[in-house]
């Protein structure tokens, strides 16, 4: 991954991933696989999410679906025409723990937004370089000419961000009673 | 399966090669002495073993001027060449030491995932064939009646895909195979994001049982009377296919009324599980207390059972569930009846679903795909993406393709691929 002091990170990146990790420690206390994003525009966050896939009983309910969701009805209450959305999301800069899967990089490539920064990778199921890399591949150019990619950072408190899946998997079955933890107020 | 007018065929996790055409390697091999044979391979098994090879057998019988012969494979050919003094010293020693005489023969590289790919290289050399290790029905052939079902389905998924207006649309059915029944079916919603309601579940079930209801060969007829000549998608109107062109949203007007949302991420297979979700939940609420077991569906239907039945009494009835429709006569269901997520669902597209959805369906376990035309920029299950093939998924699907032979039809793809080509 790159390096993040070379690569040019904005400073307050560090804040953002924060709010990112808040949210992936509301999903974890809701039994929920912990991952949480959130969407800034003009360094303001305007829109978060955290996974809601076992509440829901919907796989696709991740982090950054739901931010999506709440941020496009936003618009739309405020009245926001198709255009004003694309050229608005087109300057959102997205903080997500954990590399977005395949379904996610391709949502976020669709809509447009502008760079990307997360947490640790997603061996598994990463969208943005560790299985697809949606973000660099776009649509065929002769179809949709000027239609990029999105930037891509990984890396950003990514430990923060594996200690959060390890309390989870530790845990074992969802349903199970939790065990006590302190809370980190950081 | 072939049939007049359809066919299914299997997209599988790796790009098909023509049976005859399968890529080979060369090895070396000698015939040996059947009485060496078992001290030969014990060796051979040591010193050269098969290690990207495990499908090839070591062995191979064959017959000359009416004897049995044995030959065997010794090792691969060194990348030096076919030459004998390329071969490792070990086994040079083996081949003096049991008067082997050695020559340079081919085997199939990759394991055969269909049984003509598995004849064509046992005309080489004779390899193992296990059908793919996820046995999913259907990758070996479907049975007529499936087969029949199968069409029905598709057939729906194309109807809906052309209910709105002029405009075609993407659209989805989940159904479950088990019962032969949908579970829940949606278009593409891009243009109108129904947030209240809750899938088109009971339009679906009437349909189905209208589409179900005819027998195979009626079924049959009824498909291709229903898709003859009302297939023809003007250029115009293929547009808004959502996962033809999921980047395209921004250029259009998308909004229908001011009353409602709208949503670029609302293929039809994403609305589709939304709907099977919000059903599942539905009809299997969750509940707080950790011990009960049984979940009480409509309360204004099951009070009159329930009262006054011993709990023993009920869990017995619980047999008749599973083989009937979701809600009993008790109206009970057990949480182990609740499925987990679409696991053991099917899925009909109209056409080959994008990225995104393709990792949706993976992300809810649906078991088999079964789409009717390929999508030319970014299909995700073989045309641009091969996602059951992605190894390091947690969950695979099958692939099928429902392939219509139907001039009408073929005019569907061909003006898409036209406009998407310009
Ligand atoms: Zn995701
Ligand atoms: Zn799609």
């Amino acid at each position: 991954m790159m390096d993040l002091v070379e690569s040019g990170v904005p400073l307050d990146s560090d804040a953002f991933m924060e709010l990112a990790i808040q949210e992936a420690k509301g999903a974890l206390d809701r039994l929920e696989v912990p991952v949480g994003c959130v969407i800034v525009e003009n360094k303001k966050v305007i829109a978060s999410g955290s996974n809601r896939t076992n509440e829901t009983r919907n796989a696709t309910r991740h982090a950054e679906m739901e931010a999506i969701d709440g941020l496009l009805q936003q618009w739309q209450r405020d009245g926001l025409s198709e255009s004003e959305v694309a050229k608005r999301i087109s300057e959102c800069v997205l903080y997500v723990t954990c590399e977005p899967c395949i379904m996610c990089a391709s949502a976020l490539s669709y809509l447009g937004l502008k760079e990307v920064y997360y947490g640790c990778r997603n061996e598994k199921f990463g969208g943005c370089g560790s299985v697809l890399s949606l973000h660099a591949t776009s649509c065929t150019p002769s179809n949709n000419a000027g239609i990029a990619g999105f930037k891509c950072f990984g890396g950003l408190r990514a430990s923060e961000a594996v200690s959060l899946f390890q309390i989870f998997y530790e845990r074992g079955n969802p349903n199970a009673p939790r065990p006590h933890r302190a809370v980190v107020h950081p | 399966m072939v049939n007049n007018s359809w066919e299914i065929i299997h997209i599988p996790g790796k790009p098909p090669f023509s049976p005859t055409q399968q890529p080979t390697v060369d090895v070396f091999a000698s015939i040996v002495d059947p009485k060496h044979a078992n001290t030969l391979i014990r060796k051979l098994n040591k010193i050269a073993p098969f290690e990207n090879l495990r499908h090839v057998k070591r062995v191979r019988k064959s017959c000359s001027n009416g004897k049995a012969e044995l030959s065997m494979i010794l090792c691969l050919t060194g990348e030096d060449g076919t030459e004998l003094g390329s071969m490792p010293m070990d086994l040079l020693e083996l081949t003096n030491c049991y008067q082997l005489s050695p020559f340079v023969t081919q085997v199939c590289k990759y394991a055969a995932t269909t049984k003509e790919e598995w004849e064509e290289q046992c005309k080489l050399w004779p390899t193992s064939f296990h059908p793919p290790t996820y046995n999913i029905e259907g990758i070996t052939g479907f049975s007529e009646e499936n087969s029949t079902r199968i069409f029905n389905y598709m057939n729906f998924a194309l109807k809906l895909a052309k209910s709105a207006g002029d405009q075609f649309v993407n659209a989805a059915v989940i159904v479950d195979p088990s019962l032969n029944k949908i579970i829940t079916s949606a278009c593409d919603e891009i243009s109108s994001w129904n947030m209240h309601l809750d899938g088109h579940e009971s339009h679906s079930l009437d349909v189905v049982e209208a589409t179900t209801s005819h027998d195979d060969a009626n079924g049959c007829a009824l498909l291709k009377s229903n898709l003859n000549g009302s297939f023809n998608v003007p250029k115009s109107s293929s547009s808004r296919i959502s996962c033809l062109n999921p980047w395209q949203w921004s250029h259009q007007h998308l909004s229908s009324s001011s009353s409602c949302f709208w949503h670029p991420l609302r293929h039809a297979a994403m609305v589709a599980i939304e709907y099977a979700a919000a059903r599942d939940r539905r009809l299997f609420p969750t509940m707080e207390e950790s011990d009960e077991k049984y979940v009480p569906l409509d309360p204004n239907v099951t009070s009159a059972s329930a009262v006054g039945l011993p709990a023993k009494r009920q869990k017995t009835k619980l047999a008749n569930v599973k083989n009937g429709d979701d809600i009993s006569a008790d109206g009970f269901l057990s949480k182990s009846e609740r499925p987990y997520l679409c696991t053991g669902c099917d899925i009909y597209l109209a056409w080959e679903p994008c990225a995104m959805c393709a990792m949706a369906l993976v992300h809810q376990r649906i078991k088999r795909i079964f789409y009717a035309f390929p999508n030319p920029h970014t299909g995700a299950l073989g045309t641009v993406y091969r996602l059951q093939g992605e190894k390091s998924l947690n969950h695979h699907y099958a692939v099928f393709q429902v392939i219509l032979h139907n001039e009408a039809l073929a005019s569907v793809e061909e003006s898409i691929t036209v406009e998407k080509g310009e």
